[in-house]
């Protein structure tokens, strides 16, 4: 089960899903790609994997779960 | 104008593994002007396949090649399997240049080829992580890594081609 949220509201540790449905938990958020300011990329850089997820600032991302405080 | 990028960065051919899980015949790429591109087939930027096949028949019997490099670190834009991609490449762009099975090009298991090639600056510096998909690296003849070249550079953009040209003299 998702929900889907705005992109600028995705905090570290959040699980996103990509539209190829990987998943990725979020270390790191870089603004712009491609150069493009209109868009963040989501990367999980972890002993697991390498993954990038861009998606448009104004835009929304499918959420699998939550950062864990 | 663009200048090539200072490097002392060498790249080693042997032992690349091939898409169909053979090695790469190192004889493909030794002594050649090699233009390493990190491809996918879902990417809004696949297309430029067209132009990269172009390259390959424009200057493939002067000693340079393509060498595509299958990744799927880039929004799982490059889900396929082996016979996938390359039914995809011959069939939908008549590719006709080597690929590597697929590579992680970032992260912790990043492959040794791009261990040294990420440690290349692009024309602004920057050398790391690779951005995205398509990203391009000019290796001459020597092993030498001439120049990085980001996603957006177009294959026949005359920054690439001055560069292969400057590479076969």
């Amino acid at each position: 089960m998702t929900t889907t949220v705005k992109a600028t509201d995705v905090r570290i540790g959040d699980r996103l899903r990509t539209g190829t449905g990987l998943e990725l938990t979020v270390t790191r958020i870089d603004h712009g790609l491609l150069g493009r300011p209109d868009l963040l990329s989501f990367v999980e850089d972890s002993d697991e994997q390498w993954l990038k997820m861009p998606a448009p600032r104004d835009g929304k991302v499918e959420l699998v779960s939550r950062a864990t405080q | 104008m663009h200048e090539a990028t200072p490097t002392s960065e060498v790249v080693d051919w042997d032992h690349l593994p091939g898409l169909n899980g053979q090695p790469l015949d190192s004889e493909q790429l030794a002594g050649k002007a090699v233009l390493v591109v990190n491809v996918a087939s879902k990417c809004g930027l696949t297309p430029q396949y067209e132009g990269l096949e172009r390259l390959q028949r424009t200057y493939g019997d002067r000693g340079f090649t393509v060498l595509g490099v299958p990744c799927n670190q880039f929004a799982g834009q490059e889900p396929g399997t082996p016979d996938e991609i390359e039914d995809f490449c011959r069939t939908t762009y008549e590719t006709t240049f080597p690929m590597t099975t697929k590579l992680e090009v970032n992260g912790r298991r990043r492959h040794p080829l791009y261990q040294r090639l990420t440690a290349v600056p692009d024309a602004a510096g920057k050398a790391g992580e690779i951005e995205w998909n398509f990203e391009k690296f000019l290796v001459a003849p020597s092993g030498e890594v001439l120049a990085r070249f980001r996603p957006t550079v177009a294959p026949e953009d005359e920054r690439i081609v001055e560069q292969i040209e400057r590479a076969l003299r």
